[in-house]
């Protein structure tokens, strides 16, 4: 039981940083990122190319964060910033799109077969009887390290306090001297990199890369970023958490293992009926 | 009183031009048919695009009519596929016409269907924007979860259906010409007009006393029963029905060819959903063996391009230059004499104001949050 | 108004016109819909399949495609049957049914006369669907599922039946192991036609097992089912090699001591693990060994290394071997006419493919077919590590 939480949070810790992604490309570009999976994925070939370039496992996530983020501000500019202004689904279909074409340049790249990755060795550690896996302790630790440096900068630099001035209101941001058009490019860049991050760790529980290893994790994150109350970032990584726990412990359960992404779904639908604005989103309010 | 007279007239018009396009659909074919064996794969494509134009269609109502973004409209597809060729199957033991059974299956995967929209239309009703769209998505997925382990069904396998044959096609674009009769008379009637009412501003359309929770359901449950028909129609067209067919990822198809046609554009999502089925099915027999992997980046960089070109701010000049409306429109624009003056054009003149974003505020935590009904054991 | 509706009238007509033209150009020929008046203007033998070259499964498809097209550019450096050489081509369909049936149609009216039918499960029930109405002959390649070639008398495989493989299974760890597990796919129709068969046999030994499941359209994580079955001393693996390889791991990596036995879609799992993240013991059930010193099988994996730069799984091989299986029983049938329709070539071939003096020697050992369509090959328990 012990053992399955434990689990359950650093599959969770995962969901959270790419649903941290998604859910600061919302906030501050106000579009869904359905290609933010994807990056994932592109990230995981940066890590699979430097190992078999003999790289050190330290300089292959580097080149995944490098590469990702390149490829999230190089994504942002050619599909997105011409959208600006247009409808949020115009939007949304183009990061469709952008998601369909990097799966395609993968494969061609790639190949379509799942490759072995291996970044550590499975180590045990013995902690009160029981034996647990040294990389799921590094993801929770790492995970949560990378979650309170983010709230930190977010809240207490020039440019995280620009971001959520964006965020709230962008024309009024844009009136008292912010950059938008920076700002957003920053948002996408972060996000990527979180996104090559959650790639290092899935890496690390899931030791193999193909073309499409993004979009499942992309839409439970989604989901986790839509529990949590999308926008807001403490939201996403309680969700990401908590859709990461549920999800474990369904599965630990023989008769309701087969249904575990129905239970995961349904807790999504149940958890949004009683709070419509996700666990820690902000209450709006229409008037006329 | 002329100008409503030259609206109703524009808006028949528009429909009549949408039934026009089904008709060739429907005609063109069935000549090819007699001077010649209209080929297999061009009647299996008129049946994919017949239940796509029906998918496309009613999932316009409700992102385009009614305003709510739904990512799992596969899922009532699921549903209707499932149990209308499960009973297309049972029935055809009993009853000796196929077309009868095809109907009654229609009529039945259809209404099922709609009992499930039913069911996703109450959330609608509490949730907005995309918690709303999460929770279609997750729908879906629990429909294709549930189907998948469901041993009546065929599990895992899938369900064995019966196919109708190579003359599906003639049934099936008959069928979208009356599923369209019936849309394209809702949305001209005062029920249409409550329903983009509720999507121009809740508030003010809820001031107004149309009786929202009744029309979003409506339109739920509507739209959902078309989509089960398409996915009767599905069921006949190949055998087996199985559940991964009906993943998020389809359902993200239908709502490419709902965005690619326009929000609110019944003809726009016709035009699509015969280019995106066309251009799937060309992408996918000419690019065979080695060029398969090229598919996806030919669809992908086609999608984009015609987005960012139909939606960039930027472009709207290079846009109305070569507009296809300016065709049939020239004339007039160059003759003063026949322009209208803009306060008799209401139906031009945009009614979608961006209300929320002028009015929302933000409740402050000491704020009493009061929901539209009184909770349960409040004051 | 009156204007534009001609305006739009006139459009709509000269467009039907358009349309009335090519088909009139297309429409050369004497086409019957029953699917065998498109072969009229063959020069080459055309062997059509479909198979996903896209999306999750898109490895196997692809794998397949390339043990063909290797088969078949072997037999056309040899000179063809009788000098006349062979095309192959396969579309994609995504593993989806609707996809397979319109690449079944395309195919057809390309010319299409014998099939390697389609890769995955569904896929090719649906492709069968549409070769039953023309009498076609497929030998599908991969795709075990016992429905696929039921009941469908121009349906054969190469692959292993999946309730074989159950039985067979069950009938070796019950023998060697006392404390058995199972963990099985219960999205992947492979997965759980084996593990029905395999629960089959161990319910009518009266033997108790262990079992957990995984979705792997969803989860690709498998602490938890090891967790579950951790206390065994062998655990059955019936899936491919990719979620195997990760079981494996995760078996190491949770220090879990069992010994891991997979079914024949393990193949291909040596590329996936080494001795440093498995340290169980895996063997797995197979008629295909990359190591052998069989000529047929050193010959075909070195020509595949030298085309591809990779080995070959167990999805090429069924690939390579059913191509040679439509070819000699081509040979076998005495074919010798080009522009053979296709349910005239089903017949010959079942014929020749289904007659008791017919055996094929192929990459996956040596093979023979019965009129039900399902091959039989000798089975074989081969370690990895």
């Amino acid at each position: 039981m012990l053992s399955t939480i434990l689990d359950g949070l650093s599959l969770g810790a995962i969901y959270a940083l790419i649903a941290l992604g998604y859910t600061m490309v919302y906030g501050i570009a106000k579009m869904l990122n359905f290609a933010h999976g994807d990056i994932i994925m592109v990230g995981a070939y940066a890590i699979l190319v430097t190992l078999n370039a003999n790289g050190h496992p330290f300089l292959a996530v580097i080149a995944a964060v490098l590469v990702c983020m390149i490829l999230g501000i190089i994504i942002e500019k050619v599909a997105y910033k011409p959208l600006r202004g247009a409808s949020p689904l115009a939007v949304l279909i183009t990061a469709i799109g952008v998601s369909y074409l990097l799966q395609s340049v993968a494969q061609l790249i790639f190949g379509s077969k799942s490759q072995a990755v291996t970044i550590t060795t499975a180590k045990m550690v013995k902690i009160a009887s029981a034996e647990f896996n040294l990389n799921t302790i590094l993801t929770l630790v790492v995970g949560a390290i990378i979650m309170i440096v983010l709230t930190l900068f977010i809240k207490f630099t020039r440019t995280g306090r620009a971001m959520q001035a964006v965020s709230e209101d962008r024309g009024a941001a844009q009136l008292m001297g912010v950059n938008v058009n920076k700002i957003i490019m920053i948002t996408f860049a972060i996000g990527s990199a979180l996104a090559a991050c959650a790639g290092v760790f899935y890496l690390m529980q899931i030791p193999s890369v193909s073309p499409t290893l993004g979009s499942m994790p992309g839409i439970k994150a989604f989901a986790a970023a839509v529990i949590g109350g999308i926008g807001s970032i403490p939201g996403a990584m309680l969700g990401g958490v908590l859709l990461g726990v549920v999800e474990k412990l369904a599965l630990n359960v023989p008769v309701l293992a087969p249904y575990a992404n129905a239970i995961v779904f349904a807790l999504l639908i149940i958890i949004l009926l009683v709070r419509p604005i996700g666990l820690l989103g902000k209450k709006r309010r229409e008037k006329v | 009183m002329s100008y409503l007279k030259n609206v109703k007239k524009g808006m028949r018009f528009k429909d009549m031009f949408n039934y026009l396009i089904i008709v060739v659909m429907l005609v063109v074919p069935l000549l090819i048919g007699v001077f010649d064996n209209l080929p297999r794969s061009s009647s299996g494509l008129l049946a994919q695009m017949a239940y796509s134009i029906l998918l496309a269609v009613s999932l316009n109502l409700v992102v385009g009519f009614l305003g709510e973004l739904s990512l799992g409209h596969a899922g009532f597809m699921c549903v209707g596929a499932y149990i209308g060729c499960y009973l297309a199957k049972e029935l055809y033991d009993v009853i000796d016409s196929k077309l009868l059974v095809l109907i009654i299956s229609m009529l039945v995967g259809g209404l099922v269907a709609a009992v499930f929209g039913f069911i996703i239309g109450l959330p609608a009703l509490r949730l907005k924007g995309d918690y709303l769209a999460i929770v279609t998505l997750a729908f879906g997925e629990i429909v294709r979860t549930i189907f998948k382990n469901l041993p009546t069904f065929g599990a895992a396998l899938g369900l064995s259906t019966k196919k109708y044959g190579n003359d599906l096609y003639i049934v099936a674009l008959v069928v979208v010409l009356i599923s369209l009769f019936l849309i394209q008379n809702i949305i001209r009637s005062k029920h249409g007009r409550a329903i983009t009412a509720i999507r121009d501003n809740e508030i003010a359309a809820k001031a107004m006393g149309i009786n929202i929770t009744y029309y979003k359901l409506f339109v739920f449950v509507f739209a959902a029963f078309f989509a089960g028909i398409a996915g009767v129609i599905y069921g006949s067209y190949v055998t087996p029905v199985v559940y991964s067919f009906f993943s998020f990822n389809y359902s993200i198809e239908i709502l490419v060819m709902v965005v690619l046609g326009g929000m609110g554009n019944i003809t726009g999502s016709i035009i699509s959903a015969v280019f995106i089925t066309y251009l799937n099915f060309t992408l996918q027999t000419q690019l065979s063996g080695d060029l398969a992997a090229l598919r996806y980046l030919v669809y992908a960089i086609i999608l984009i391009v015609v987005v960012i070109f139909n939606n960039a701010p930027a472009l709207k000049s290079v846009r109305e230059r070569f507009s296809i409306s300016n065709l049939f429109r020239s004339k007039k624009k160059n003759n003063p004499s026949k322009q209208y003056s803009d306060t008799n054009r209401w139906d031009v003149v945009t009614t979608k104001i961006p209300m929320d974003e002028v009015l929302t505020t933000d409740v402050k935590q000491e704020d009493p949050y009061k929901p539209d009904k009184k909770e349960k054991g409040g004051k | 108004m009156k204007k534009s509706v001609k305006k739009v009238l006139a459009v709509v007509l000269a467009l039907t016109f358009v349309a009335f033209c090519f088909s009139a150009c297309g429409g050369t020929g004497d086409k019957k819909d029953t699917g065998n008046g498109y072969t009229a203007n063959n020069t080459e033998y055309f062997i059509g399949t479909t198979g996903p070259l896209t999306g999750d499964a898109a490895s196997y498809g692809n794998s397949v495609k390339n043990g063909a097209m290797l088969a078949i550019d072997e037999i056309n450096a040899a000179g063809g049957l009788n000098g006349v050489k062979f095309k192959f081509d396969m579309k994609d369909d995504k593993a989806t049914a609707q996809d397979a049936t319109t690449g079944y149609n395309s195919l057809l009216e390309a010319g299409m006369q014998i099939s390697l039918g389609s890769v995955t499960t569904d896929s090719c029930d649906a492709f069968a669907a549409s070769a039953v109405e023309d009498n076609l002959f497929y030998i599908t390649p991969s795709a075990s599922a016992a429905k696929v070639i039921e009941g469908r008398d121009n349906g054969f495989r190469v692959c292993f039946g999946d309730p074989d493989q159950g039985t067979l299974a069950a009938d070796y760890l019950t023998e060697k192991y006392k404390n058995v597990g199972i963990i099985y796919n219960t999205s992947d129709t492979y997965s759980t036609g084996v593990y029905d068969a395999f629960k089959a046999e161990m319910d009518a030994k009266g033997t108790a097992f262990k079992s957990a499941t995984f979705d792997n359209e969803t989860n690709k994580d498998f602490s938890t089912q090891i967790e579950q079955l951790k206390d065994c001393d062998v655990i059955f693996l019936p899936m491919y090699y990719q979620e195997g390889s990760l079981i494996c791991k995760a078996a190491t990596a949770k220090g879990c001591k069992a010994d891991l036995i997979g079914s024949d879609g393990f193949d291909g799992i040596k590329d996936l693990i080494d001795a440093k993240t498995v340290t169980n013991k895996v063997m797995y059930i197979t008629p295909f060994d990359t190591d052998s010193k069989d000529p047929t099988v050193s010959k075909f994996v070195a020509n595949y290394q030298a085309k591809y730069n990779a080995l070959p799984d167990q999805f090429a091989a069924d690939g390579y071997d059913a191509v040679y299986a439509i070819f000699r029983a081509m040979e076998k049938a005495g074919v010798n006419d080009v522009t053979i329709s296709p349910s005239d070539l089903c017949e010959k071939v079942k014929a020749a493919i289904t007659a008791d003096d017919f055996s094929l020697t192929g990459a996956t050992g040596t093979m023979t077919w019965d009129a039900s369509g399902a091959c039989s090959k000798p089975l074989q328990f081969k370690a990895v590590n």
